[in-house]
């Protein structure tokens, strides 16, 4: 494998509040190959936006502090300069928001949206990029585009909004794109579309795609690889199948406890998993989710609460536990079976 | 708001029907505002104990002779009567045995002067319109420009300045400051001309330098809200999705402000912009007394106290008209700025 | 004329700054009173009124030392005149420009100190009275002219009097019509007006020998005082616009409208047509005056104060220095020398229902508590005015001084000789309804005037009334007040006009001016003997002595102040002084300094 097209290496976000350092995102690593999709799965504030804005370095330059690397085709984006950063943006990279209606300008309509996006990066014209728009809108599957482009984005329903979004983001051939929950506030009808319109997108134009979501549903939809988010930290990486089949942190394992099973039995009780998710700005100790974790006693020495476990990635597949192989076989084992028979 | 795939032409093409109801919805809602106005104004003036007919009716003032002065007034009707009158008037003019025709639209003579109380309100009207447009145009570009400054350096010293010298300019008094700048401006340093009113048609170069006290003054004290309300207006749009989605396209710190942020932080400032201005139309009484100029709010404390109810019945109908006017002319640029809103 | 009307209009109108209710038409000098204000902020001549000669009625004016032709002098108040048509002129502040545009058959010439002459304007003199005070005639001078070059006639004269009977006159002073028709207030039943072509009977003019005479229905020693109203001036026959005559009048005054737009400015030029020689009374040097109207009071004493420009020339035509710049003024030897000032005509009281307070002692206890120190105190101190003891006011002909119940000694007021007179009624702890118009200076003189009453032994109420419709309250005589805060001021500077109106029985009812409703038998026959003496000098004895009984006997009211007011004049204006008869500014003495 050469230099995978994105590399993250040792992330850390850290925001100075009033009331101290929010290590929000708190050394995370993974890669990205062209036309591959990799999920970001995590509760809310688990530090998965936080990752990607400062991918986009779209982070708040006065309180926010960035370490480590994140390398995009080889080009160093935590030192780049701000105008470096605005000639990838929009170009090279690009972010579909989660609300589409929030993130539009009402003030603005579609296709000026779209086409200004096109002419920062292209230089077009005002006709071209608005050609353009069209195009596009056509592209993402809105009817009649050549009208609709004038639009405002309140005239639009949510899935056209999010397909105008989707338009917007792809306007200029982006190599990588980022979607952070872009399908949470749609219905499922229009889930599925923008899902397969998406997956069309890449397949046509061997896009990388970092999705963000809490919905495993949607990660076994869309992803390659899976990436677990807990506490500003990876707690699990592997292949979807990996991740999905074989879990092997009990946070991931609480995460598919707690969503059905479209496969499985229906009479598997869901458990969600109990309290609620850890503060950034005093974190627990060790591990961040021994407080919640139905295992931790089962390690050794109160290891949980002092140490923080390691992630140990072979082959893009590992977890940061402190469990005992064995003990993770019995456990996980068990879980798999009830859900797959 | 449900799918609108299956009817994909906009509300933009409704817009001038939508337009043309709004104008007439609201031209009858200001029509129907304005007669209750002004019977009110009627039942007040003439509930209070006071008798403008005392006025005219010299030291020994006989039965006889109040009654003359009723007669020569046209108070000596019943009251509905008197306002049917006045009512009639408006719209198809009216006799005066002293005065002869006052045609349509006629609000009368007044008691006081005995001039028509029309041609003196659009005599005094230039004067407050002057003093409300001439300060606007300082006031919003000082306030807006201070406000998107502050907005900008938002938690720096330049911020903390702008901000608190807003708070203390806001509490000022109009009468206090007015008094003072001439005092300064006018009467020790030379530097400015006493607030004067030339006409502009007259004298363009005469008619700013005789407003330019009164409209700093003014702008002063406006200017200081509007730069409180811009800052904090454009420091919540600077927060909005919208925003950050425009920065994510790549666009640079500064198009962002002024293409996107300030739009989406003029729709609360043309708001309140709007009824500020109504309210400098209606006159600015203190303003006005304050620099002596002879406007519509100088008219109407002299209307009060002389007992004029023609005089003060126009003024408030031309106060209100001018309130309303701009409330839809706001409404208008409301729905310029932001398409979402509809005109209804 | 009454404080009530004209006052509050006034008041009301120009309600600018501090205690604006101020007297409108006075007559007389500055003089009399006690306790002279910080030294030097007044002066006293002490002259009263007299009638002048034949040879004092010759112009032309006499020539006033340094003073040249020419120029313009500006003019600032707050608000436009609200007549100009001289039958609807009452108020003073329209008399100060009706005084450069109208004529009289008689006016009052006044001295740099003050002193004043009633003198014949129109007329060669100041009239011929015969047939026991019932005929008056008047000859009119040669050389009368209008602006337009015309002739001023008898005819002219006798159209000022009875324009007043027009239907569109309502306004103006209406004793002469009373006096012509003998029918008191219905006088507009005995004649029809001039436009129908008839002229009134008891006005005889002969053209021939210019001679207008009055047959009067019942005596009038001071018909001569009449006259000089403005509201008997004289209007040319041929250039009547009725109605519209109140916005353009025909001068035959000095001066002539130019322009005027009404609330806004005016502009007076030269009346080519005037002459001089005609005149004892105007010394008319400026080439034309030019007046800027809306200039708040205060913004215009600013004005004057810093003395720029234009302002070098101008005057305040009617308004006083405000309450809060007159330290300033008093203090600034620059602004000082800038300043003239003069008691306001008439004075101030507190009336007492005498329907209500029946017992003598109790109103002469009233009388020695009330705090008039401290009252004037609000009113801004001896500045402000001199401490009133008797009904007549310094510039009526005949004024005595005399202070029966101490209160020069004590002008604080006198709780234990209040105390004792109220133990011997036996009225202690009596209730004592006051009233007083709700405006900012009486809401804090009622403070005082209530600590005095609590302080003499009295039960104080207090009642504040409406101030736009304070007179018409008071004016109700069953009204529920025991003691009502107001003032009068006469119409000429004789004491019938003051002590008729406000003491004869045949003056009470609802909006006439008796209003302590006192109806004393020896007071309405001395009123009645007095009204008929021909001297005037003598007359004013009588009248004085008059005064004196019913303060003692009666004690109808509480004698409060003779108000003063300054009034500020740019460096460039000469000859600047007070008239004493409009409380202003004397227009037609003023002249522009080289």
């Amino acid at each position: 494998m050469s230099t995978p097209f994105l590399s993250v290496r040792d992330l850390r976000v850290h925001f100075s509040t009033e009331d101290g350092v929010v290590k929000a995102v708190d050394g995370l690593s993974f890669d990205l190959e062209k036309g591959k999709t990799l999920g970001i799965v995590g509760e809310s504030g688990s530090g998965k936006s936080v990752t990607n804005m400062a991918i986009l370095g779209l982070h708040d330059r006065r309180n926010t502090a960035l370490d480590g690397e994140i390398l995009l085709d080889g080009k160093e984006l935590i030192t780049a300069t701000e105008r470096e950063l605005e000639e990838l943006r929009g170009n090279t990279m690009s972010m579909i928001f989660q609300d589409a209606l929030a993130s539009l300008s009402p003030y603005h309509t579609i296709g000026a949206q779209i086409g200004e996006t096109y002419r920062k990066h292209t230089g077009a014209s005002k006709k071209e990029a608005r050609e353009r728009a069209v195009e596009m809108l056509r592209r993402v599957g809105i009817p009649q585009p050549d009208i609709r482009v004038d639009d405002y984005p309140h005239q639009f329903s949510g899935g056209m909004r999010q397909r105008a979004m989707i338009a917007m983001a792809l306007v200029c051939d982006p190599e990588l794109l980022i979607a952070d929950e872009p399908t949470t506030a749609l219905d499922v009808t229009v889930q599925a579309q923008i899902m397969d319109l998406l997956k069309d997108l890449q397949q046509e134009f061997g896009t990388a795609i970092i999705f963000i979501t809490h919905d495993l549903g949607v990660i076994a939809d869309i992803a390659d690889d899976v990436l677990v988010m807990y506490g500003g930290r990876c707690v699990e990486r592997g292949t979807k199948k990996e991740v999905l089949r074989t879990p092997q942190h009990p946070y991931t394992l609480g995460l598919l406890s707690s969503m059905p099973s479209l496969d499985g039995p229906v009479d598997v009780p869901l458990s969600p998993i109990p309290g609620s998710p850890p503060s950034l700005l005093n974190p627990p100790s060790g591990c961040r989710f021994h407080p919640r974790c139905a295992f931790a006693e089962k390690v050794a020495g109160g290891l949980c609460s002092t140490e923080r476990p390691t992630l140990e990635i072979v082959d893009g597949r590992g977890s940061a536990c402190h469990l005992t192989p064995e003990q993770k076989r019995e456990i996980f084992d068990g879980f798999t079976a009830a859900r797959t028979h | 708001m449900p799918p609108r795939l299956l009817t994909p032409y906009g509300i933009r093409q409704e817009n001038p029907t939508a337009m043309f109801r709004f104008l007439v919805r609201r031209t009858l809602g200001a029509a129907v505002i304005m007669l209750i106005i002004s019977a009110l104004v009627f039942v007040l003036f003439y509930a209070a104990p006071r008798d403008p007919a005392r006025i005219a009716c010299g030291k020994v003032c006989t039965p006889e002779t109040l009654a003359l002065v009723r007669k020569n007034l046209g108070i000596a009707d019943p009251l509905p009567v008197q306002y049917w009158e006045w009512l009639k008037g408006l719209f198809v003019g009216r006799e005066y045995t002293s005065f002869g025709h006052c045609p349509a639209p006629c609000l009368g003579y007044s008691f006081q002067n005995r001039e028509p109380v029309l041609s003196t309100i659009l005599d005094r009207f230039p004067t407050t319109i002057s003093l409300a447009i001439g300060s606007s145009v300082v006031f919003l570009i000082f306030g807006i420009g201070t406000g998107m400054l502050a907005a900008v350096k938002q938690g720096k010293t330049l911020d903390k300045v702008a901000s608190s010298a807003s708070l203390i300019a806001s509490s000022m008094q109009i009468y206090v400051v007015g008094i003072f700048a001439t005092y300064l401006l006018v009467d020790q340093l030379h530097l400015l001309d006493r607030a004067n009113y030339t006409p502009f048609t007259e004298d363009p170069a005469k008619w700013a330098a005789g407003l330019l006290v009164p409209w700093l003054v003014l702008s002063l004290i406006f200017t200081a809200n509007y730069t409180r309300m811009t800052r904090s207006q454009m420091v919540e749009t600077l927060s909005e999705d919208y925003v950050r989605t425009a920065r994510a396209k790549g666009l640079s710190r500064r198009t962002v402000f002024f293409r996107f942020a300030w739009r989406g932080a003029m729709g609360p400032i043309v708001t309140i912009f709007g009824l500020d201005l109504g309210t400098l139309l209606g006159g600015a009484i203190i303003t006005e007394s304050t620099f002596s100029l002879q406007g519509l709010g100088l008219l109407s404390v002299k209307a009060v106290s002389t007992n004029d109810l023609p005089m003060l019945l126009g003024v408030v109908l031309v106060a209100a008209a001018a309130i309303v006017v701009f409330n839809i002319i706001v409404d208008s640029v409301y729905a310029l700025i932001d398409p979402r809103v509809r005109l209804a | 004329m009454s404080l009530s009307r004209r006052n509050f209009v006034i008041a009301t109108t120009v309600a600018a700054a501090g205690s604006t209710l101020l007297s409108a038409c006075s007559s007389g000098n500055a003089g009399g009173g006690n306790g002279t204000p910080n030294a030097g902020a007044t002066e006293y001549t002490g002259a009263k009124v007299t009638v002048g000669s034949k040879a004092d009625s010759t112009g032309p004016a006499p020539e006033i030392p340094g003073a040249k032709k020419g120029g313009t002098i500006y003019g600032i108040a707050p608000d436009d005149f609200s007549h100009l048509d001289p039958q609807r002129i009452y108020f003073a502040y329209n008399s100060t420009v009706a005084l450069l545009l109208h004529r009289s058959l008689t006016g009052y010439k006044i001295d740099s100190s003050g002193k004043q002459k009633l003198v014949g304007d129109l007329a060669t003199d100041t009239g011929t009275a015969s047939n026991g005070n019932k005929t008056w005639t008047f000859t009119l001078k040669d050389g009368l002219k209008w602006e337009d070059g015309s002739e001023l006639t008898v005819d002219d004269v006798r159209h000022g009097f009875e324009r007043a009977w027009a239907p569109f006159i309502t306004e103006g002073a209406t004793y002469a019509q009373a006096a012509l028709t003998g029918k008191g207030g219905k006088w507009r039943d005995a004649y029809p007006g001039p436009y129908g072509g008839k002229h009134l009977d008891s006005i005889v003019t002969d053209k021939a020998k210019k001679t207008i005479t009055f047959n009067l229905a019942e005596p009038k020693p001071d018909f001569n005082f009449t006259v000089a109203m403005h509201s008997y001036a004289a209007v040319p026959v041929k250039l009547d616009t009725k109605e519209k005559y109140d916005k353009q009048p025909v001068a035959c005054g000095p001066y002539k409208i130019k322009a005027h737009t009404t609330d806004k400015s005016m502009v007076l030029v030269r009346n080519k047509y005037w002459d001089p020689a005609t005149d004892s009374i105007r010394n008319a040097y400026p080439d034309g005056f030019e007046f800027d109207f809306g200039v708040e009071t205060l913004a215009g004493t600013d004005r004057l104060i810093a003395d720029q420009g234009n302002d070098q020339y101008a005057v305040s035509i009617y308004k006083g220095v405000p309450a809060e710049r007159i330290q300033k003024v008093l203090t600034d030897p620059q602004l000082k020398k800038r300043s003239f000032n003069g008691l306001l005509t008439g004075s101030y009281y507190y009336w007492i229902n005498t329907k209500r307070v029946t017992d003598l002692k109790v109103r002469q206890a009233l009388i020695h508590a009330w705090p008039l120190q401290q009252i004037r105190q609000i009113y801004g101190g001896p500045s402000a005015g001199d401490f009133a003891t008797s009904i007549l006011s310094p510039d009526i002909i005949g004024y005595e001084k005399y202070d029966l119940y101490g209160k020069l000694t004590k002008p604080q007021g006198d709780p234990d000789k209040a105390k004792a007179l109220l133990k011997e009624a036996g009225k202690e702890g009596m209730k004592i309804v006051y009233a007083f118009p709700q405006d900012p200076t009486y809401l804090k003189t009622k403070v005082v005037i209530e600590n005095a009453l609590k302080a003499a032994g009295f039960t104080p109420i207090i009642k504040p009334v409406d101030s736009t419709s304070y007179y018409d309250q008071i004016q109700q005589i069953n009204n529920s007040f025991d003691v009502m805060w107001g003032g009068w001021s006469p119409d000429w500077p004789t004491a019938f006009t003051m002590i008729q109106p406000l003491f004869d029985g045949g003056a009470i009812g609802n909006g006439q001016n008796n209003v302590s409703q006192t109806n004393i038998s020896w007071i309405n026959d001395a009123i009645k003997k007095n009204a008929v003496i021909s001297d005037q000098q003598e007359a004013g004895k009588a009248w004085a002595a008059l005064d004196k009984r019913i303060m003692q006997e009666v004690a109808p009211i509480i004698p409060e102040t003779f108000q003063r007011r300054f009034y500020l004049f740019g460096s460039k204006v000469g000859g600047a002084q007070f008239d004493p008869n409009f409380s202003a500014t004397l227009l037609y003495k003023t002249f522009v300094k080289a």
